[in-house]
Parts: structure tokens; C-alpha cells; sequence
């Protein structure tokens, strides 16, 4: 009875049945290819990946905390890479403080969206989206009138070669030393899950945050100031949209204006897949590394397979599709089951 | 009385009038009076059909509440399957284009479809269905320009009525039909109705799973009117067809005074928006400006006239409040 209910929980959790998933697909295309799973070549980019686009998704998961989208998280994270590439090449600033120049600006322009939404009132995909918008202009023109035709702000701070290219292999305590396919990258990730997770689960701050996403009236009425957690909650998305965007900066050597292009819809899929409500007012902080894992295994695994890009963009498409309407689903046997224990 | 109110309900439209109007001038003389020669003349209009036309696609969206982000892709497909079909099945113009528009109407109808059965909000599902669509797109055009179809059909694009582009007036000609829908039909009252506030129509008895059904199926067929015009406009057809309609498509109607809330429509507004924003376009080529400046101008302007927009609804808000109270 007790071992049945133990079962019966852990299979209703989605993380478990998600890493389950991820598994089974990471045997199942190594198992069809063995190339997948060649460890320099394919398991340490994946991995890297995964941290910046995990990073991304919890950027959005913080806007979805409070049932708001960020649709700007792309243009954030390129214009934090921008500052912190234009202090490299000008300032010639240490590694450290180009990063934290970086994420000023973007913790700044994410408190600056908040702002705007809270004094609007306008729904915050508009204003993220006009947010958007106006950035994508702006970080074009800086690139092109600052760095003419190269567009990109190379200079290279001393250290960058260390995070992009090292593992865990490096070091070693008492003989054992790190795997060799967990890259560097991966700390900055795992330093901003553990954050994220511990603000959401075990502050005052993360449960006010929850409380205005999940009924906006009932956090209010309760006395806690909204306005400040829709300004806060931005803030932080804007701060972890430039984190991606700088540990991609680093990933490719370069500062450009591309940084960030891609990061919609992978800010999306993570947190969807990992449990996140759209709606608000529900997280899954490590659900986020894992879908954004299981993403990339997909991608990855269907690319070793030889696919081609337009059948990626249809899987990856009809995946978020799927866990969209499965999330319908599971709400809607939730709302049977609340109805029966009143 | 009536003529004052007349006014004040249009300041959005007599505004961008005037700003057309002036700028127009504006650049004619500075231009020395290149703009007004005959081909000059003729590119700005040509290229001002395809904006006007996903302004309204978007604008129909954006009336219930809601947004398409797919528009650049369903567009972008819905060429496609018209090129394919004419130039690797030899099918014949007319039918062609009918597929292709059967196809974009059928794609807007699936996000509608979408929409009502998850009870999720439009920009996500959209998401969805846009990565699928530059899929497919790939798939049916992957790295090739398609062109090997008859002349007669960008014969027609070039064709000419009363000195103006036919496409643009074909972009006109829709604007007043969707005009009418929305002022004189039912059906298009009770979409407005949805957006304008869904409890209300629910409580009125409209179908909001049907206003919904219809603003996305509509919008897919007004995707399916501007693919028509872009094939009869350009050459070929290639990869990165509908790349860059999401920014007018929202550009257009928002400027035009659309309210994002949903609940309005603004053809007229919409139509003269993308007007003023094609000579934004002609002004960054005559002083050889950089692209990006437009994006960054027309993304200011958007944020701003959101902002204003909501100001002068809350004002409004205020003002009838206000109104209540007084003894009548």
C-alpha cells in the first residue's frame, strides 16, 4: 500500500517522469548512432548549451512566476552581451567586471520593463514586445556605428579561453578528478538554479512572488505589494537574460548582435516542459535544466541521425505543442480532484 | 456637436494623415522632387500592398485580445506552395493561388482550433505553430530561389490601374470589405464584442470559442491575400519570404490606434500607419541611413504610442466615472 503510493506520487511527478524521458532518449539515439555519444564532440556542446539555454528558460520562468511573459529576453540578454563586450574592447575591464557590467544593464532594463507595465497597466507581452522591438534597433545600430563592418566587439578578456573550452576534468580531489563532459559553463548555470530554487522554495520574496502570480486580488488584499514583485520579478528576468547572453558571448568568442536571436523559444520550452504554469503562480526551477536538457538531446540526437534543420524546427515545434495541451490536461484532472476532496 | 465628436474619435487617424501627408512633402522637396518620378512613385506604392495587408492580418488578431506571432511564417508557406505548385507541378496560376490562400486560411484556422481547445493564450500556441510553419517552409523551398513559373504572373503584379499598382488596390479593396465586416456585419460585432470583454458577450450569448475560431481563421486568410500580393511582386520566392512581417505586422495596427486590450478595430488607421512607416523606410534610403535605425524608430514609437493609448483609455475611464457621480 505504502510502496503503491510512493510509486503512484513519484510517477505524477513530472520532473521524475521527465528525467525518465531524457534518459530513455539519450540511450535510445546512442544506442542508434554511437556517434551521439561521443564526449568531445557531442555530450560536453550539449551540456554547454544546456546551461546557457537553462539560464534563458529561468529568465522566463521568473516572468511566468507572476503569469507575465518576457518576450524581450532574446534582445536583453544581447544587449547585456553588448555592454559587456563594449567594456572588454574600451574599458579593458578583468573578466568578473565586464560580467558584472553585463548584468547590471540587464537587471536594469528588466526593472525598467516592470516599471513600464506596472505604470501602464498594458499587458506585459505588449510592452515586452514593443520592449523588443526598440531593442533589436538599438543594439544593431550600436554594433554597426561602433564596430563598422566587423560588427562584433572581439576583444578577448583574460580568462574567457578557461570558460569556454575546460572541463570539470581539470580538477581533481583526492585523485578523483570532475568528469570530463561537464564543462565550465555549467557552474554559472548550476550557481543560478540553486539561487533561483532557494529564492522560490524557501524565501518570503520567491512565496510573494507566487502569490501574484497565481491570484493578483487575493497577494494584494493579503498586503503584499504587488506593483514592487511585478518590477522584482522582471528585474531578475532581465538580470538571468544577460547571464545567457554573456555565457554565450563567451561560448562563441565573440560579442554580436545575433546573441540572443535564438533564445525565444528555448526560454520557452524548458520551463513549459519542466512543469512552469503559464498561468502563474508555479515553478519547477530544476524542471527548467531538465526539459531544456531533453530539448537538446531531441535536437541533438535527430542531428546526429543526419536530419535536417526543418524537421528539428517541426519536432521541437510539436513537442512544445504537445506539453502545452498535456499541462491542459493534467489542470484539468486537478480541478476533478479539488472538486472531490471539498 | 456631432462634427466635434467626429474629430475627437479619429485624432489617432487625422493625425497619421497629416504626418503622412507632411512627411510625403517633406520628402518630395528635400528629394528634389525625385520621389514624385513616375518609378520612385511606383516602388513606394507597390511596396506598401504586402505591410498594409499584415497589418490587417495582425490587427484582426489583436481585437480579440490576442496575437499571431506565426504571420511571417504562415506567409512564407503559403508562397511557397503556391511557387512549388506552379513551377514543380505545372498546376495553373489562378488554382495555385487558391491553394495557397486555402492554405493560409486552413493554418489560421488550426491556431484558432488550437486556441479554443487548449484554453491557451494566442502568442504561445502561435510560437508553437510558427516553428512548425518555418519548418515546413524550409522543407518545401529549402535553399533555392523558385522562379521558373509563367511571366504572366509578375506581368500582373506590375499591371496598373488609373496610375495605381492593381496590388495595391487589391490591399485596399480587402481593407474596405474588412472594414464592412467589422461595422456592418453581426458576426463582426460579436468578435469585438469578445474582445472588448468576454464575460459581457458570454452573458449576451456570443460564442467566445467561435469569435476566437473566426478572428484567427480570418487573419490566416488575410496571410493568404498578402502571400497572393508578395508572389505578384517579386521575382522569386526564396527562404527568407515573411522574415520580416512580425515588426510591421505590429507596427501597423498599434500605431494605427488599435488598443492591445483587444475589443477596437482601425482599417483606416491601419492602412495610413503602414503608409507612414513605408516613408520611414524611404527616408533611411534617401539619407542612406542604417536598417537598424528603423527597427529602433519604429519600436520607440510603438512602446510610446502604447503607453499614450492606455493613458487616454484610463483617462476616459476616469472621465465617465466622474460622470456617474454627478446628479443628471
Amino acid at each position: 500500500m505504502n510502496v503503491a503510493h510512493k510509486i503512484k506520487s513519484l510517477v505524477s511527478d513530472q520532473r521524475f517522469v521527465l528525467s525518465l524521458l531524457t534518459v530513455a532518449l539519450f540511450i535510445f539515439f546512442g544506442l542508434k548512432n554511437s556517434a551521439f555519444f561521443n564526449a568531445d564532440f557531442v555530450i560536453y556542446p550539449l551540456i554547454r548549451d544546456a546551461a546557457t539555454l537553462s539560464v534563458i528558460g529561468l529568465a522566463q520562468l521568473c516572468a511566468l512566476s507572476i503569469g507575465h511573459l518576457n518576450l524581450a529576453v532574446g534582445r536583453m540578454a544581447a544587449v547585456s552581451a553588448l555592454a559587456a563586450g563594449a567594456a572588454y574592447q574600451y574599458l579593458h575591464v578583468s573578466l568578473l567586471l565586464g560580467l558584472f557590467m553585463g548584468l547590471f544593464v540587464g537587471a536594469s532594463l528588466g526593472a525598467l520593463t516592470g516599471w513600464i507595465i506596472v505604470k501602464s497597466q498594458v499587458n506585459a507581452f505588449i510592452v515586452t514586445l514593443a520592449m523588443d522591438f526598440a531593442l533589436l534597433g538599438f543594439v544593431t545600430y550600436i554594433y554597426v556605428t561602433f564596430t563598422g563592418a566587423t560588427t562584433a566587439f572581439t576583444t578577448k578578456p583574460a580568462g574567457m579561453e578557461f570558460w569556454r573550452n575546460t572541463s570539470w576534468h581539470q580538477y581533481c580531489v583526492a585523485g578523483v578528478c570532475g568528469p570530463k563532459i561537464f564543462p565550465m559553463m555549467l557552474v554559472p548555470a548550476i550557481i543560478a538554479i540553486a539561487v533561483i530554487g532557494f529564492i522560490f522554495s524557501k524565501t518570503r520574496l520567491g512565496r510573494e512572488l507566487l502569490s501574484t502570480g497565481s491570484n493578483l486580488r487575493a497577494a494584494k488584499l493579503s498586503g503584499i505589494p504587488v506593483d514592487r514583485r511585478v518590477i522584482t520579478a522582471h528585474l531578475m528576468s532581465g538580470l538571468l537574460a544577460g547571464l545567457a547572453g554573456i555565457m554565450l558571448a563567451f561560448t562563441n568568442g565573440s560579442f554580436t548582435a545575433a546573441i540572443g536571436s535564438q533564445f525565444m523559444l528555448p526560454s520557452f520550452l524548458g520551463p513549459v516542459l519542466g512543469g512552469t504554469l503559464l498561468a502563474g503562480g508555479s515553478v519547477a526551477v530544476l524542471g527548467t535544466f531538465i526539459g531544456t536538457l531533453l530539448t537538446l538531446i531531441i535536437r541533438q540526437g535527430l542531428s546526429v541521425q543526419g536530419i535536417g534543420l526543418e524537421t528539428l524546427n517541426i519536432a521541437l515545434g510539436l513537442v512544445l505543442l504537445t506539453a502545452l495541451s498535456l499541462g491542459q490536461i493534467q489542470k484539468m484532472f486537478t480541478a476533478i480532484r479539488m472538486r472531490g476532496r471539498t | 456637436m456631432t462634427f466635434k465628436s467626429f474629430f475627437r474619435n479619429r485624432m489617432t487617424e487625422l493625425s497619421l494623415t497629416i504626418i503622412f501627408i507632411v512627411g510625403f512633402l517633406a520628402l518630395v522637396s528635400t528629394s528634389q522632387g525625385v520621389l514624385l518620378s513616375r518609378a520612385s512613385l511606383q516602388g513606394f506604392l507597390t511596396y506598401l500592398a504586402v505591410p498594409i495587408v499584415i497589418g490587417m492580418a495582425q490587427m484582426v488578431v489583436l481585437c480579440i485580445g490576442q496575437m499571431n506571432l506565426a504571420v511571417g511564417a504562415m506567409g512564407g508557406v503559403s508562397t511557397a506552395i503556391m511557387a512549388t505548385q506552379m513551377a514543380d507541378h505545372k498546376v495553373s496560376i489562378p488554382v495555385a493561388l487558391l491553394v495557397g490562400f486555402l492554405g493560409a486560411t486552413a493554418m489560421g484556422a488550426i491556431n484558432g482550433a488550437l486556441v479554443v481547445l487548449t484554453q491557451l493564450n494566442g502568442f504561445i500556441i502561435t510560437l508553437g505553430t510558427m516553428t512548425i510553419l518555418l519548418g515546413v517552409q524550409y522543407r518545401l523551398v529549402r535553399t533555392f530561389t523558385i522562379d521558373k513559373y509563367p511571366t504572366s504572373l509578375p506581368d500582373f503584379g506590375k499591371k496598373n490601374i488609373v496610375g495605381f499598382p492593381l496590388i495595391l488596390v487589391i490591399a485596399i479593396a480587402t481593407s474596405v470589405v474588412l472594414s464592412m465586416y467589422f461595422s456592418r456585419t453581426g458576426s463582426g460585432r460579436r468578435v469585438l464584442a469578445t474582445g472588448g470583454n468576454a464575460l459581457a458577450a458570454r452573458l449576451s450569448g456570443v460564442s467566445n470559442s467561435r469569435s476566437v475560431f473566426i478572428a484567427h481563421t480570418l487573419s490566416g486568410a488575410l496571410v493568404g491575400v498578402a502571400a497572393i500580393i508578395t508572389i505578384a511582386s517579386l521575382p522569386g520566392i526564396n527562404r527568407s519570404i515573411g522574415g520580416d512581417w512580425m515588426l510591421s505586422s505590429f507596427s501597423a495596427p498599434i500605431i494605427g490606434g488599435v488598443l492591445m486590450a483587444g475589443g477596437t478595430v482601425a482599417v483606416y488607421g491601419t492602412v495610413i500607419a503602414a503608409g507612414v512607416i513605408r516613408l520611414v523606410d524611404i527616408a533611411r534610403a534617401q539619407y542612406s541611413l542604417d536598417p537598424s535605425i528603423v527597427s529602433l524608430t519604429v519600436g520607440v514609437v510603438v512602446l510610446s504610442t502604447v503607453a499614450l493609448s492606455e493613458w487616454r483609455r484610463r483617462r476616459t475611464v476616469r472621465q465617465n466615472e466622474g460622470r456617474k457621480v454627478l446628479p443628471a
